[in-house]
């Protein structure tokens, strides 16, 4: 059995670590890279880079950030953030990431989710999947940072993208992201039985017991975590100890 | 003093920047090369890879390096396989087929047992794993894994895992589908880890250091 | 045709009609995106069809007033004398025999959640809110004005007539293409006058309109120039909605009926002493950052999805007519609900121009769909007439036509 991960989440502007609430509302917190080692010294299993404003310069430079962090950090790194084509994949593994996860140009070009899968191994390919609660039992999936609406059901959209090659799933809630009131868990409980691959939660993190409701009751694979850390409200190694009090196995932090 | 080189070969797969930032890191020197000659003249050399064993054996092939990597190991010097770098050092692997490999420690490369019908495990296993000592294997004070601690936790993605023919060759194990599977090998000065050192935090980066240092 | 004899650059914008006495040349800060077409507030009591617009004041380094202020803000006001003078001015109107103390006007936005908030719980007063109502409200704008009642705050709500308020709206539209008119009248005169009847002096509003370009002298002062609330229908006749009061009967709207939109009257302003004050003089504004204590505080929802004309999602989203009065902004200025937004931002430093441009060029100009037939039903108003009265208010030195689409001759870049 592999351990839960916990994923400290960076959303960078520029030359900026940035954080919202509900995506909104974008606070400069700091420099991405101080932030970065610091949360790979206190045990994050992997780090989560996030360029918030790639789509709509048309450009990615969260890369130059990502090559100046890969002398830190010695764990897994993930980048999001207006990738659109296996070039810009490319790029984004040779600067030292070890997995892309794509939203919208995915909902725009589901076959994308195959091409990269089938180039650089599934394991590579994280399908971010923002979600919005529109009904009793209803979400819908946005794109572009939470900030346009699809009209597709994302629960239905989650599983074909798995069906098409993604190799684990990033849920973002809208609703709960940058709130630290609890993440969605009713919507992670629909998703989780019905898809094969693991699943990372994020949004909505507030106390190390919100974390610990999503891996110990709802099975999710990982948590990712953002205001919480940057606001120092809990550190890392406390949400792992919470798991482990859980029974969850956890890798220690040091 | 200056740094210790590391060859990390470069036959065109492998998370190479990534291996070579934590060679940096723990006060090494990396030199990513593709030329057998730096193989053979070097120091110590790192054998990264990721990928399909068929496809990587004909890379190297392709530029020389199989045969420069087995004149490097029979000079004793140390050399450490990383991911599918490891398992390139066995004789075969039956992905996609038969195929041979370097052959520098006896044994092959087989696909992971399936995980149990609703299991939680994957094939690629793919994750934080605990590292424990193979029974019967090599111990781990006198290896690249002196600063392990059984528990210890390293970051796998694989399909398939070796089987060493030496039971004293294995180094640790994890178990994938209830079944203990090969994580590191040792013979003498070579060595292999399934997982990524370079991205296994601290641990890995201990194992990289002993290797550099201490090999 | 006859070729035309080449003109020199300079002499170009002077060959175009501008309207409404906009600048001729167009430019654009070089600090935020506003351009120097931005109006200043006006006196709608006199706004007529006829009326020239001031516009907001470039420098000679072409940065804009209200870049200037914000500068001003962060390098030369000093926030502890402010602060301190906010102290005297509340200890004066302090109660402690159980009145309310102090009227915050407000929607349940950001902005009126924290001023009342740390008025209340910072500074011990006594806050009654009170609120002229939006022409339609959204759902997510009736929510944040409950959640901001049920956060502590005792409230009077002021809905004017549907169908006076439908009418001048109608004529706002059709006679300015200012259909945000008849709220801007209530929004002013509206607190004042209430604070009258109910002998609440103190009347504190949130941010000075200087915040975004009116002339920076009017920030000198923390109270709100009196001609902006306050008049004698006597002694300067009143316009609404672009058209004399006087005349207003023709339109159905009897005169006794424009009683919530009309000035204060000064004199009675002055026996009860009512002053209105601007918190943002006192305390350092930062729109964003009233947004993140209005979510603390008193669970402030940020719009479901990104509004229409621009990128965010916390400013103004309590009426379905946002949209469409942001939209005639860009008609008749050039200046959409993003370039405000991002402007903004861009002062309070929380996007670097280059950000502001791209978000500008991306969303600015938006058609409101989502609440256009909506509106178009409130007012009355057909959509071809809407059209064909948008295209009129199209000043030639901002918008040309290629093919059958209007193009706008200067963006920001």
């Amino acid at each position: 059995m592999s351990a839960a991960r916990v994923i400290a989440r960076l959303d960078v502007k520029g030359p900026n670590l940035v954080k919202g609430i509900h995506l909104e509302g974008l606070r400069v917190i700091g420099d991405p890279r101080a932030y970065a080692a610091r949360y790979y010294a206190e045990g994050a299993d992997e780090i989560l880079y996030v360029d918030i404003v790639a789509s709509l310069y048309g450009r990615n430079n969260i890369l130059d950030v990502v090559r100046r962090t890969a002398s830190d950090i010695f764990v897994p790194m993930t980048v999001a953030g207006g990738l659109r084509s296996l070039d810009d994949v490319r790029e984004a593994l040779r600067s030292g990431a070890d997995k892309v996860a794509i939203n919208t140009a995915a909902v725009a070009n589901p076959g994308l989710i195959r091409e990269v899968s089938e180039a650089f191994g599934s394991q590579c390919m994280v399908l971010e999947l923002q979600t919005k609660k529109i009904g009793p039992d209803r979400w819908e999936a946005y794109t572009d940072n939470g900030r346009e609406k699809t009209g597709v059901d994302a629960l239905d959209w989650g599983r074909h993208a798995v069906e098409l090659g993604a190799g684990e799933l990033l849920v973002t809630s809208v609703d709960r992201e940058g709130t630290q009131k609890g993440m969605d868990l009713e919507f992670l409980r629909r998703l989780v039985p019905q898809v094969p691959v693991p699943v990372i939660a994020c949004g909505g993190v507030g106390t190390p017991d919100h974390a610990c409701e999503a891996v110990a009751e709802i099975g999710v694979d990982a948590v990712a975590v953002a205001s919480v850390l940057h606001y120092g409200k809990c550190t890392i190694g406390d949400i792992k100890a919470r798991l482990a009090m859980a029974d969850v196995p956890v890798r220690a932090s040091p | 003093m200056t740094a210790r080189a590391v060859v990390v070969a470069d036959y065109g797969r492998g998370n190479l920047f990534s291996v070579c930032q934590a060679v940096a890191r723990v006060g090494g020197a990396p030199v990513l090369s593709s030329d057998p000659a730096a193989v053979r003249g070097a120091e110590r050399v790192i054998l990264p890879g990721v990928g399909a064993f068929g496809d990587a054996m004909a890379g190297l092939r392709a530029r020389g390096l199989d045969e420069a990597l087995t004149e490097f190991a029979a000079t004793g010097r140390p050399l450490l396989g990383v991911c599918l770098g490891m398992q390139l050092l066995l004789e075969e692997s039956s992905e996609f087929g038969r195929h041979a490999g370097l052959g520098l420690l006896p044994g092959r490369v087989e696909r992971l047992p399936q995980p149990a019908p609703g299991s939680r495990e994957k094939i690629p296993n793919v994750g934080w794993c605990r590292l424990e000592p193979a029974p019967g294997g090599t111990p781990w004070a006198d290896s690249p894994f002196a600063a392990v601690k059984p528990g210890d936790f390293a970051y796998f993605v694989h399909s398939y895992a070796a089987q060493p023919g030496v039971p004293r060759q294995r180094l640790a194990d994890i178990v994938f589908a209830g079944v203990p599977t090969c994580a590191a090998i040792v013979r003498g000065p070579i060595a292999g880890c399934q997982f990524h050192p370079e991205k296994s935090g601290e641990v890995g980066l201990s194992i990289i250091d002993a290797f550099v240092h201490r090999m | 045709m006859s070729a035309e004899p080449a003109r020199p650059q300079a002499n170009a914008a002077s060959l175009l009609d501008t309207k409404f006495g906009l600048p001729a040349e167009v430019r654009f800060c070089t600090r935020c995106v506003i351009s120097n077409q931005r109006p200043s507030s006006a006196v709608e009591y006199q706004h007529t069809a006829a009326s020239k617009k001031q516009t907001i004041h470039f420098d000679e380094a072409g940065v804009c007033a209200a870049c200037r202020f914000a500068e001003m803000k962060d390098t030369q006001v000093d926030w502890k004398e402010r602060e301190r003078a906010l102290l005297d001015l509340l200890a004066r109107h302090r109660r402690t025999d159980g009145r309310f103390d102090v009227l915050v006007p407000g929607s349940g936005g950001k902005d009126s959640i924290y001023a009342s908030h740390v008025l209340r719980n910072k500074y011990g007063m006594h806050p009654l809110t009170v609120t002229w109502a939006p022409h339609i409200y959204t759902e997510v704008g009736w929510r944040n004005f409950q959640a901001w009642i049920h956060s502590g705050f005792t409230n009077l709500l002021c809905t004017p007539a549907g169908r006076v308020h439908r009418t001048l709206t109608r004529l706002a539209f059709e006679n300015l293409l200012h259909p945000f008119q008849p709220f801007i009248f209530g929004q002013k005169a509206f607190a004042p006058k209430f604070a009258a009847l109910y002998d609440i002096p103190l009347v504190v509003y949130g941010e000075n309109e200087v915040e975004y370009g009116n002339p920076i002298a009017e920030a000198a002062t923390p109270r709100r120039d009196l001609r902006y609330f306050a008049g004698s229908p006597a002694a300067e006749p009143l316009y609404l909605g672009g058209v004399p009061a006087s005349e207003l009967p023709k339109h159905g709207v009897e005169l006794w009926e424009l009683e919530p939109y009309l000035p204060a009257d000064p004199a009675l302003l002055h026996d009860k002493k009512i002053e209105v004050h601007y918190l943002g003089y006192y305390l350092k504004w930062v729109p964003q950052e009233c947004y993140y204590f209005a979510v603390e505080h008193a669970g402030f929802e940020a719009n479901t999805e990104r509004t229409e004309g621009t990128y965010s999602k916390y400013n103004s989203i309590d009426d379905r007519m946002d949209g469409l009065h942001y939209f005639t902004t860009f008609i008749k200025f050039g200046l959409g609900r993003a370039s405000y937004d991002a402007a903004q931002e861009i002062r309070n430093h929380h996007l670097t121009r280059d950000e502001g441009v791209a978000l500008v060029r991306r969303f600015d100009g938006e058609v409101p769909r989502k609440w256009l037939q909506e509106n178009l039903d409130y007012m009355g108003i057909t959509e071809p007439r809407f059209w064909e009265l948008i295209d009129q208010f199209r000043s030639p030195h901002l918008w040309k036509r290629e093919g059958d689409r209007w193009i706008l001759r200067h963006q920001v870049s």
